[in-house]
């Protein structure tokens, strides 16, 4: 799984959570997006450890900047 | 000792840099560096009271070693233990006192005890061991030497009232090559924010807090003016007292290379209470979002919008409790609680008000929870609620108005308010329009330079903190 693969899949996750049509790239934050507080990141994060069969650590959470942060923990993660 | 004291301006922090680039420069071994840190920072903590210094001790040892086993045997047991001492530890020391008043209350006894002082930083201090247990247990640690771990809970420009900082962000940074030599530009802008901070502290906060005191201490005369001049004083003494503490801890980090996360971010230009807590005591925000409210929330089968409004609200509660033991945390917890979640509600529906009005209302409401978080009991914060609400007579200052127009107008002269309440009104205006149209800290530092302009003025602002020192009060948040 290389990072475009990862970013593609993300932007859908992204996009389908929050209900929203915007075009997600490596530096998108929550603060980009209205839509994107503590209690939908919840939600995103849930998602994405379902789709990638991963298990972030509470510690993991607060390090992530933006969507690339995001995808680099994945693959990390994944590895 | 206080970082507004003369003892630590002009005594401590010199030797200590001097002391620790001395070390960095002519001593090999990267320890000793640290060693002479941790021994400075103890010296710093035992300072106040040195049988505290047993409690911080015992605390980081007790920690350092259940953190290394946890790593080593990911035992769920230990990590509950760990759980438990540090929470308990807080517990006993913070709500001892609160629970055995009640408990004679309730069952009509009176069992004699003698009243607890609170370690200082204990809050802070625990919390930044609990996120590490945490992150331990999580396998997103590594096994540390003693010194690294002691280092990390007792730099003492973090160590009393935060920032919050978590070991992995901070103690890497002592380890880099750069970080060890004096470095003037950081050391410039160290200094720069650490005397802005002064300032805010020494000639602002300690300014209002006369005010805020004296209108907290007689709540039973309150009306109008004197009731929202009391509890703005108070919302302007707490920000400007916690934010000046924080530049200040991120100022005296960088003198010596450590970056230390910021704290506030303008918090006065809030449009929702959501909004409120990403800029207000954010590490504070980090922390419990990431270790209460996120486990808490994700504890429930479905993650549905009505659990996550629970778990909101039983987080701010108890964010509320962790900053005392009194009813009313409580009321501030409950309070900030429901109005994020009515914010997420309202959020939900889209419903979206003006930038100005958005701004107003978030300030109005975060001044009206500040004055139950100051106010001695729920009913004091009640009489003041009555005063800035127009339930009681309108009295007006001396002063502003001559004493025939205010009698002309059927109004009466406030019993305590004086000439020197025109003072704090003049004060409140400058303060709030400067809280609102002024750039942060945080900004400043960004675009910071050593111009002669600038350096005339961090002088001159230097020079007049020194002589405010003298009426030296502690910081409020060395009482959480």
């Amino acid at each position: 799984m290389n990072k475009d693969e990862v970013l593609v899949t993300l932007k859908n996750i992204i996009n389908t959570t929050f209900d929203i049509n915007y075009d997600v790239v490596e530096s998108t934050s929550a603060e980009d997006i209205d839509e994107w507080d503590s209690i939908s990141h919840i939600e995103l994060i849930t998602k994405m450890e379902e789709h990638f069969g991963v298990r972030f650590a509470l510690g993991e959470l607060q390090d992530l900047q933006n969507v690339g942060d995001m995808a680099t923990l994945v693959i990390e993660k994944a590895a | 000792m206080l970082f507004s004291s003369y003892i630590f301006i002009l005594i401590f922090l010199p030797i200590v840099l001097l002391g620790y680039f001395f070390i960095t420069k002519y001593v090999e071994n990267t320890n000793t560096a640290k060693v002479f840190l941790i021994l400075a920072s103890l010296f710093f903590y035992g300072y106040w009271y040195p049988p505290y210094l047993l409690i911080i001790l015992s605390s980081i040892v007790v920690n350092y070693f259940l953190s290394k086993k946890i790593v080593q045997t990911k035992s769920k047991n230990l990590f509950y233990f760990g759980l438990v001492f540090n929470i308990g530890l807080l517990g006993y020391f913070k709500y001892r006192d609160f629970f055995l008043d009640n408990l004679n209350y309730l069952i009509n006894t009176d069992i004699g005890f003698a009243k607890l002082a609170l370690p200082l930083g204990i809050s802070f201090f625990t919390l930044q061991q609990i996120a590490f247990i945490v992150d331990s247990y999580q396998g997103i640690t590594k096994e540390n030497r003693f010194c690294d771990y002691a280092l990390f809970v007792c730099f003492f420009p973090q160590l009393i009232a935060g920032p919050i900082v978590h070991y992995k962000d901070l103690i890497p940074q002592f380890a880099k090559e750069d970080n060890k030599k004096f470095n003037f530009s950081n050391f410039n802008l160290g200094i720069f924010i650490f005397v802005v901070g002064l300032f805010k502290k020494v000639i602002i906060a300690d300014t209002f807090s006369g005010w805020a005191n004296e209108g907290f201490d007689h709540t039973t005369v309150h009306h109008f003016i004197s009731a929202w001049a009391t509890s703005l004083s108070y919302t302007m003494q707490l920000y400007f007292d916690f934010s000046g503490y924080s530049d200040m801890a991120i100022g005296l980090g960088s003198m010596f290379n450590i970056k230390i996360p910021r704290n506030f971010n303008s918090p006065f230009l809030a449009r929702n209470i959501i909004d409120f807590w990403t800029r207000w005591h954010i590490t504070l925000s980090q922390f419990i979002t990431t270790y209460i409210f996120t486990p808490l929330f994700r504890s429930f089968k479905k993650l549905t919008f009505r659990n996550s409004l629970i778990s909101v609200f039983i987080t701010m509660l108890i964010a509320g409790i962790w900053h005392g033991a009194g009813y009313t945390f409580i009321v501030y917890g409950f309070m900030y609680g429901s109005a994020l979640v009515v914010n997420h509600l309202l959020k939900k529906r889209k419903i979206k008000l003006p930038k100005w009005l958005a701004i107003f209302l978030t300030f109005n409401f975060t001044n009206i929870v500040f004055t139950m978080f100051r106010a001695h009991s729920i009913s004091d914060a009640l009489s003041i609620y009555k005063g800035m609400f127009g339930l009681t007579f309108l009295k007006l200052p001396k002063g502003i108005f001559s004493k025939d127009f205010i009698l002309s107008i059927g109004a009466e002269i406030g019993p305590y308010m004086n000439n020197d309440q025109n003072l704090n009104l003049i004060l409140l205006i400058i303060c709030l329009i400067m809280v609102m149209k002024a750039k942060n800290s945080g900004e400043m530092a960004k675009n910071f330079k050593p111009t002669l302009k600038t350096s005339f003025i961090l002088s001159m602002m230097f020079v007049l903190s020194l002589f405010g020192i003298n009426r030296v009060s502690d910081f409020i948040y060395f009482n959480f």
